[in-house]
């Protein structure tokens, strides 16, 4: 396709609390054995979008060793490819590598995107998990010679709420967009349809655009771009319908998590491929004695006790007569025998010891960070 | 030229076998492509050997169904073989003139590729196949090699008496000579068993393969003609002894229980070893779920697997689905299998794709049947479907559609 797509590695808004002190949002563990970015990466990739650029901004240690060459997306390439945007330093702040906003970001990292061949540019975020025929949407862009188009979904990915800060789109009957907003608690209840921060507009234009927005110091792209010019220029909606979750807040992952169990959810998730890094991890061994009921487990585990309702990341250990509910486990994790877990999210390398005990709410689950001993 | 750097030792990885004493599990591929392990191709042990003693050089010689095996090799990246110098390439036998042949036998393959070999003008060539499981640094081999100055070393292990008319048999002073070499004798005089492993020093293997070559009466194998006639020169010829986990799997009963050693609480050979990993070319799959109807007695289970039956003592490969009420015991399922409600599957193999429908049982024993010990192992052939209410009695190997039934 002749498209570049842009990921966001990072969102202004996200709450994830420990998860995201020491990694950027795009590479937290979900699903078992991948990471945020793998799903719009792998998003792009199946319908034809081989040329990407990822944006990352700060913590961009794990992305980075994460995607590598992009060898497991097929991004390895010479025409495309992969690209990794790392921060640039400005000149004119005490703060290098932090951006004003969307705006910014993409100024600063101009000199890369002019490069591409493509006519195209196709941007998202990392906050929602989700699966857009980017093929269809394209299409639909240049057919209604809209100038942007952006996607919406009138879905609500947890209970029932607009997330916190995204913005409300008001459409006439052709989805050209009239006027756009922060969402507010009336919206929710309206089935009002929220952006997505997933959208499409020609490369010269963005250029221009931002070139333009930056001269007068503003860098807010729905604030700046949009609203301000939503009469000159034709914006348009595109409705998303598919499978929708969030993950840049814990409560949404959580709840991620826990909806992925449902064999409704993942045959969507999975209906197309989803590629992330190739760990060699062994297959995963199951001990006499141990219980698993209804939860995803991924390579290289090895389970003595007892887990439910849980998600478990690639090379977790689980003792004897460890009971772990409602959870998930990151990568390389240890939960020694006879320890209980309800409602807990053990971030990579954690080792729990005997007999510890730990309790969390769906709502509020007990986060252990990275690499502790409990 | 920049991109054919001498090398120091290139690997020869004979894969052309046929492997027929694996019945229909060789059907449509060769035996080095044959699953193992619950992710793995037997071939993936070798290469992985080969790639952790540092060996990045190997030609692998195909003869016999090798289309699946170039697709799961491809570019040998999986194997960090996709090189700019060197990495893995498919040897198949080509038209060279106005001749052009098969490979007549083990040392004919390398004869036929004497000039691939050339290419990268190494001072050793390690001989290596892909039939066997085992763990094992080449490097430490060579190290012995060139320490003792031999022109030939060959791996070996002490196996027991009885199995020993099965192998290349030798006879070593205190030093690990090799003073007799037998290719499966009748009446063994030693336990010592060649692994089918050795290295060369290139030069003189190149003389003794165009002399081979050009004897009328020989076989072209290794075992058989070439190592008898460099022993029988005089030449300086070693055993390496290698004491590790080395498992032979030419037949349904020691790949069966080659798989089944995987189970074992304290396996003799340990996969889960990340100095040494075994590589292997993953489908792309999500990770595995287990439903609320699963019980997992000791069981390995692989990615995109879908389960909710009774798994006990089995290896299950990526993408297999086990209904509720199914229950599968020390069998070996691999890639994409599908087991309905209420079926029963019992030591057995079942290769790709095969479905189980509801009830039907696979490797049921015959009643009035004596079992004298050893378990027979039962086989369904790639793509298989055994019809719901069908048995397969044990032993049995089948392929196709089966729908027999049995009365009650």
């Amino acid at each position: 396709m002749n498209a570049l797509g842009i990921i966001f590695s990072y969102s202004q808004r996200e709450n994830l609390r420990e998860l995201t002190k020491r990694r950027t949002l795009a590479s937290l563990p979900v699903a078992g054995k991948y990471r945020v970015i793998d799903f719009p990466l792998s998003n792009f990739v199946n319908h034809g979008i081989y040329d990407v650029s990822v944006l990352a901004r700060n913590n961009y240690h794990s992305l980075t060793d994460h995607l590598g060459a992009g060898k497991e997306w097929d991004l390895v390439r010479k025409r495309g490819g992969l690209r990794i945007l790392t921060p640039f330093a400005r000149h004119d702040t005490e703060k290098p590598g932090i951006y004003r906003g969307s705006i910014e970001a993409l100024a600063y990292n101009m000199h890369s995107i002019r490069r591409s061949m493509s006519e195209y540019v196709v941007i998202t975020g990392s906050s929602y998990l989700y699966d857009i025929d980017f093929t269809h949407l394209m299409q639909t862009h240049i057919e209604n010679n809209s100038d942007v188009t952006t996607v919406y979904t009138r879905k609500k990915p947890v209970s029932g709420e607009i997330p916190q800060g995204a913005a409300v789109m008001d459409m006439d009957d052709t989805q050209r967009l009239l006027n756009i907003g922060l969402a507010t608690e009336e919206d929710g209840a309206k089935n009002a349809a929220w952006a997505m921060d997933v959208f499409v507009i020609r490369k010269s234009l963005l250029e221009s655009l931002v070139a333009d927005a930056m001269s007068y110091g503003r860098f807010d792209f729905n604030e700046d771009i949009i609203k301000r010019l939503i009469s000159n220029l034709c914006f348009r909606g595109y409705e998303y319908n598919g499978y929708l979750l969030e993950v840049n807040s814990v409560t949404g992952y959580m709840q991620t998590s826990m909806n992925l169990l449902d064999p409704g959810v993942r045959a969507k998730v999975f209906q197309n491929p989803v590629y992330t890094k190739n760990k060699d991890s062994v297959p995963t061994r199951y001990a006499e004695g141990c219980y698993v009921s209804n939860s995803i487990i991924s390579d290289g585990c090895r389970i003595e006790g007892t887990v439910e309702n849980s998600v478990l990341s690639r090379g977790v250990r689980i003792g004897k007569n460890a009971i772990v509910k409602n959870s998930v486990i990151m990568q390389n994790t240890e939960v020694m025998r006879d320890v209980v877990l309800d409602h807990v999210i053990l971030d990579k390398d954690v080792i729990v010891r005997e007999y510890r005990s730990l309790s969390g709410h769906a709502t509020y689950p007990v986060i252990v960070e990275k690499g502790s001993i409990v | 030229m920049a991109y054919r750097e001498k090398r120091k030792m290139v690997a020869m990885l004979l894969a052309g076998g046929q492997g027929s004493r694996l019945g229909v599990l060789t059907n449509k591929v060769a035996k080095p492509a044959v699953p193992f392990g619950g992710k793995y191709r037997i071939i993936d042990f070798p290469l992985s050997n080969c790639v952790n003693s540092g060996i990045d050089t190997i030609g692998v010689l195909t003869q016999y169904q090798p289309l699946e095996l170039n697709a799961y090799i491809g570019s040998g990246q999986p194997w960090d073989l996709d090189r700019q110098n060197g990495g893995v390439f498919i040897l198949p036998p080509y038209v060279k003139g106005k001749s052009g042949e098969w490979y007549k036998g083990t040392a004919n393959a390398i004869y036929q590729n004497i000039n691939f070999i050339d290419l990268y003008d190494p001072d050793y060539v390690l001989i290596i196949s892909g039939d066997h499981i085992y763990k094992m640094n080449y490097q430490y081999m060579l190290n012995e090699h060139i320490k003792r100055e031999a022109d030939c070393t060959i791996a070996v292990l002490q196996v027991p008496w009885e199995e020993a008319s099965r192998f290349g048999v030798m006879n070593v002073d205190h030093e690990l000579r090799i003073t007799e070499f037998e290719e499966k004798p009748e009446n063994p005089r030693s336990n010592m068993a060649s692994m089918g492993v050795y290295i060369f020093n290139w030069d003189k293997l190149k003389e003794y393969l165009v002399r081979d070559e050009n004897d009328t009466e020989s076989q072209n194998d290794f075992g058989k003609n070439l190592i008898p006639s460099m022993l029988l020169n005089g030449e300086n010829m070693y055993a390496y002894e290698y004491k590790g986990y080395w498992k032979d799997v030419g037949t349904i009963e020691s790949l069966w229980e080659a798989n089944m050693d995987l189970l074992e609480h304290n396996a003799p050979i340990e996969l889960d070893d990340p100095p040494w990993r075994i590589y292997s070319r993953s489908a792309n799959m999500p990770p595995q779920y287990i439903g609320k109807d699963a019980i997992l007695i000791n069981a390995s289970i692989s990615d995109g697997c879908n389960i909710n039956g009774t798994i006990e003592n089995s290896i299950l490969f990526p993408g297999v689905k086990v209904e509720a009420g199914a229950s599968i015991k020390n069998s070996i399922l691999f890639s994409g299998v599908v087991v309905k409600e209420n079926a029963v599957v019992d030591h057995s193999i079942l290769a790709e794709d095969a479905v189980v429908n509801f009830r039907a049982c696979i490797g049921q024993t015959k009643r009035n049947e004596v079992n004298d010990g050893s378990p027979k192992i039962t086989v369904v052939a790639q793509n298989t479907v055994i019809e719901a209410g069908a048995v397969v009695f044990a032993g049995e190997s089948v392929e196709g559609n089966v729908s027999r039934e049995v009365k009650a």
